[in-house]
């Protein structure tokens, strides 16, 4: 599958804020993914779709560095990945935080080693940018799917990490909700200019949201459509995972 | 409405009582008076059996619980990390605490007397052990079942390895271990008695065991009705600090 250049208006000494070349990951004798070549230069906005088990969420643990890769090497930033860090935000299904902290104490998790009125005042503004301003003081069980969906994002966003890594981060919630978190994460993505990379099973989503699409089809997982999101995109997309998934069954 | 049912059913229990005691079935050295109980805890809180008031067998007693549970506890939560993180650990001393958990405390007892004599600190260190075993098992259960995507967001918000266990693991397992908490207090209750059948004045235990000796039922029973209602009280603040420290138990998040 050729793989058109996305990255024309980057300079080409620019690395790539992500790059995986000839990446493989293996299960237990299982191959789950690849082999994968992906750049993805900085500032874009990617969404990975494909049915469950393709092994998307294995992409995503690669790029964040939970899991090594069996063969192939991942690169942020030009420089190997060799486990989780602040470079890296992620955002989980389930919005993980932690649940005997205060939504501005999920936030300020990842400022340990920020002075404590800095600290305080990018709380501020990651509460504000994600629409928390009120729910500071509460904590995780107190509430909606939605807000704590969006102190997720504020708390990957906290250190200000160059890519952001979503694994169906609104499959959860509400048809209503989810519509109103993908605007949110549109604009946020917009004014911050991280680099994100958003997992998804949902077509729609997928061809819809971000700037460029790939189409995993597996296991093991390997990039059947790479397209820059444009009109009449969502058929091709659709039409690719249905190829893939009467492959499979045949 | 709670309050009314559960004091209905304690009248209901003392009348039975009285009405056995009158109808003289047994002698009063099996079955003593429900008045003569409460001549008893009036004398004992005055004048006091052998040699302590009953608020001073109470205390003494309370005092190795508190000693006891509070070093068991910490052992426990270190120990329970221990064996939850370090999988060398588990295999060598999950076995080990089993070991000791099934093992009543009455057998170690006498060990322990040879080990620390027969003042304060045979009974403590029972009692240490007796709180322990729950703590160490909770905890280590608790550590192990953590899940993952918690870990990875601590570390992929920068968290270093050293400090995951104590802002991410241990918080975690909270739950958990304020539960074995619950369950070491219980088991260090019962076993405080055990621990006071040696030297126990004074001590609620070493009271009854001395009534027991000359076949004083009403002291027995009154030390028992105070160590039932004790534990009861102990319960009742141990779930209040559940609230406090998990208040998102059962919430989901």
């Amino acid at each position: 599958m050729p793989s058109p250049d996305p990255g024309d208006d980057e300079t080409p000494a620019h690395s790539p804020a992500i790059e995986l070349r000839a990446v493989t990951r293996v299960y237990r004798d299982r191959p789950a993914l690849g082999p994968i070549d992906l750049a993805i230069p900085a500032g874009e906005f990617l969404t990975v779709v494909g049915p469950s088990g393709c092994g998307k969420s294995t992409l995503l643990s690669l790029v964040a560095g939970f899991a090594p890769p069996t063969a192939g090497t991942v690169l942020a930033d030009g420089a190997p990945v060799r486990g989780p860090g602040p470079s890296r935000g992620v955002v989980f299904q389930q919005p993980r935080l932690f649940p005997w902290l205060s939504v501005s104490g999920n936030i300020a998790f990842g400022l340990r080693r920020l002075p404590k009125a800095a600290r305080k005042e990018r709380v501020a503004e990651l509460l504000a940018m994600t629409g928390l301003e009120n729910a500071a003081r509460l904590k995780p069980y107190e509430l909606s799917g939605g807000m704590r969906q969006r102190a997720a994002i504020a708390r990957a966003l906290a250190p200000r990490p160059k890519v952001l890594l979503m694994d169906e981060p609104f499959g959860a919630l509400d048809a209503f909700t989810r519509e109103r978190m993908q605007e949110e994460i549109r604009d946020l993505w917009r004014s911050t200019g991280v680099t994100v990379l958003f997992i998804t099973h949902d077509v729609t989503e997928a061809s819809t949201l971000g700037t460029r699409v790939i189409a995993l089809a597996g296991p093991p997982g390997r990039i059947s459509l790479d397209a820059r999101v444009s009109e009449g995109l969502r058929e091709k997309v659709e039409a690719a995972i249905r190829d893939a998934a009467s492959a499979r069954a045949a | 409405m709670n309050l009314a049912l559960r004091l209905g059913a304690v009248l209901f229990l003392l009348a039975v009582w009285q009405v056995v005691a009158w109808l003289k079935i047994w002698p009063p050295v099996f079955v003593p008076e429900p008045v003569a109980v409460w001549d008893q805890l009036l004398r004992t809180s005055t004048e006091g059996y052998s040699g302590h008031t009953l608020a001073g067998h109470l205390l003494a007693s309370l005092r190795r619980i508190v000693l006891g549970c509070l070093y068991g506890i910490g052992g426990g939560i270190v120990l329970g990390l221990l064996i939850g993180v370090v999988p060398v650990l588990r295999t060598l001393l999950n076995p080990l605490v089993t070991f000791v958990r099934t093992l009543p405390p009455l057998a170690y007892l006498s060990l322990l007397v040879i080990w620390f004599g027969i003042g304060e600190e045979p009974k403590v260190w029972l009692l240490l052990l007796a709180a322990l075993p729950p703590v160490a098992v909770a905890t280590a259960d608790a550590v192990r079942g953590v899940h993952d995507d918690y870990l990875n967001a601590a570390r992929s918000l920068g968290a270093r390895p050293w400090e995951i266990p104590y802002r991410v693991v241990l918080p975690s397992a909270l739950p958990e271990i304020v539960t074995g908490v619950r369950v070491a207090v219980g088991v260090a209750y019962t076993t405080v008695v055990a621990a006071e059948t040696v030297n126990g004045v004074p001590g609620i235990g070493g009271m009854v065991r001395d009534a027991q000796r000359y076949n004083q039922t009403d002291v027995v029973v009154l030390g028992i009705i105070v160590i039932g209602l004790s534990g009861l009280l102990i319960d009742y603040l141990l779930q209040t600090l559940d609230r406090r420290l998990v208040p998102w138990r059962g919430r989901h998040i």
